[in-house]
């Protein structure tokens, strides 16, 4: 049995290694795009445009109402053919095809981006105004306190949501699995058909994710700890 | 006991408020305000709740614009313009802040910045607004420090002090900047009553060093002490004003009279 998970060449270990790599390197580009809608969206969601409030409310309506596996599809199915009639508009003919990291990128950092949208919103509204009014009456220019001001203090209120919305996005890539892209998921489920040993593989990727959810929230903690200098007493 | 000198009409204006008008929605809450502060006075801004101090003081360093009126610091005009709507916006947003820097706020919550340390506090807007080298504005915030008695908490953070102690820090921050102006909205109303001494000394001594100040104030006999003028504010306009001891002691108004009673009787 040991044998099917080593790294010899009868073993899978190569495999789920690189799949843990690549459940990694999906999880952290979706979350970073996430992180970019979710600014996007949450300045939007604040700003004083109606046409931007309802945009952004449209995003984060559709992308948590619908099943996150439909969102994949929707992009896996109909991505090309939207990059492909984008690139017609500026004169390219040929024939585009997305490759799976980036479907699965866009995809789940859409639905992260949502996610994210919600906590950057709130984390902006809980900084005290006053402490923005301070900075503006010592002359500082909007720019200079959104850098010095605004985002370390909604960073600190932002941190333990976006600890959630980071597991959540490690989750959900599991489900583009259904692209074939070799995350983790993937090569469990290929492992499996072909070894007929399901339950040692699923297990072996449930202890996959558990080893990176666990490691993240306790980097999350750390983060969140520095963060809170000076919000609670030492 | 110390008395301010009486204002001096020959010294420069600092701060000129001419004709300010001020509306939120449809209540007007400055109706015509006209004030002029030179430099060394000491003008404190009393009345009852709600009768505008707080708003005058805010549209001195544009927190609020106002909807009329012109407003001059050290002789430079505050440019308005009429805005989408009909509403009256900054002509120049980088004026404000540039004259901004020549006005020092302290709030009646002290507003520190809680993610930084006092010292970090106090020389955040010196080296970032101001471009000061950061050992220079290090050097002259402990200084600062030092002047309001909280040397010794440079390197703690807000939630840390005291009450008094976050407001002398605040005060401290303001002072870096240099202003030419001190504005103080109600700075010891959200104090427990046994630290409130403690600030009013810290801006005692500014006000005997001779700094331009206008103080929002409830604390009466402290007004008496420190004010070269006394103004008294009542529904958004100017009900009286002139020195403390006459406005504070004989006043010609019967509001200003009542007020004074009731604020005495409340041990105010
Ligand atoms: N941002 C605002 N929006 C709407 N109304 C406001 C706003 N700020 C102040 N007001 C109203 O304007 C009036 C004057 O307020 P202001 O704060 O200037 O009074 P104040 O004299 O400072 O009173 P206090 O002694 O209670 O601090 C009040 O009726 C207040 O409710
Ligand atoms: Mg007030």
């Amino acid at each position: 049995m040991f044998e099917l998970l080593s790294f010899g060449p009868n073993g899978w270990g190569g495999q789920l290694l690189g799949g843990a790599a690549m459940t990694v390197a999906v999880s952290l580009s979706s979350f970073a795009l996430g992180l970019v809608f979710g600014s996007l969206g949450a300045s939007a969601k604040l700003s004083r445009n109606v046409v931007l409030n309802g945009l952004a409310e449209v995003y984060t309506t559709i992308v948590r109402g619908v099943p996150e596996l439909l969102v994949i599809y929707l992009l896996f199915f109909g991505g090309g053919g939207i990059v492909m009639a984008i690139g017609r508009v500026f004169g390219y003919e040929g024939y585009i095809e997305l490759n799976a990291f980036t479907v699965g990128v866009v995809s789940v950092g859409l639905i992260s981006g949502a996610y994210s949208t919600e906590v950057i919103r709130g984390a902006v509204q809980a900084v005290p105004h006053g402490q923005i009014e301070a900075a503006r009456a010592c002359g500082m220019s909007r720019w200079l306190i959104l850098r010095r001001i605004l985002v370390p203090q909604t960073m600190r209120y932002a941190l333990p949501g976006l600890g959630n919305v980071w597991q959540l996005t490690l989750k959900d890539t599991a489900l583009i699995s259904v692209t074939a892209l070799a995350e983790i998921m993937r090569v469990a489920h290929v492992a499996a058909g072909s070894t007929r040993q399901p339950f040692l593989f699923y297990t072996t990727a449930a202890a996959l994710y558990l080893v990176l959810t666990t490691v993240s929230t306790a980097a999350f903690e750390r983060a969140e700890r520095r963060a809170n200098r000076g919000v609670r007493r030492a | 006991m110390h008395r301010h000198p009486p204002t001096n009409p020959n010294a420069p204006e600092a701060v000129i408020v001419d004709n300010l008008h001020k509306r939120f929605g449809p209540l007007e809450v400055l109706k015509g305000v006209s004030l002029t502060a030179h430099e060394g006075d000491v003008i404190t801004l009393i009345g009852s709740s709600g009768s505008g101090k707080s708003t005058l003081l805010r549209c001195i360093n544009m927190l609020e614009v106002p909807d009329e009126g012109r407003i001059v610091i050290g002789g430079e005009a505050i440019g308005l313009k009429k805005g989408r709507g009909g509403r009256t916006i900054p002509a120049d947003a980088r004026q404000v802040d540039r004259l901004r820097t020549r006005l020092g706020m302290v709030f009646q919550n002290f507003n520190l910045w809680t993610h930084m340390t006092i010292l970090e506090n106090v020389i955040e807007a010196p080296v970032h607004v101001l471009g000061v080298p950061k050992a220079e504005a290090v050097h002259r915030a402990r200084a600062l420090l030092d002047k309001v008695g909280i040397l010794s908490k440079a390197d703690s953070y807000p939630v840390q002090l005291s009450g008094g102690q976050q407001q002398r820090a605040a005060i401290a921050r303001a002072l870096a900047m240099q202003p030419k102006v001190m504005l103080f909205d109600e700075p010891t109303s959200a104090l427990d009553p046994e630290l409130v001494g403690e600030v009013l000394l810290v801006i005692r001594q500014l006000a005997e060093e001779g700094n331009t100040m206008i103080l929002v104030t409830h604390e009466m006999g402290f007004a008496r002490e420190v004010a070269s003028e006394v103004v008294f504010l009542h529904q958004g306009r100017i009900e009286e004003q002139g020195p403390p001891e006459r406005v504070l002691v004989n006043p010609e108004s019967e509001r200003v009279r009542q007020f004074l009673s009731r604020h005495l009787s409340n041990g105010g």
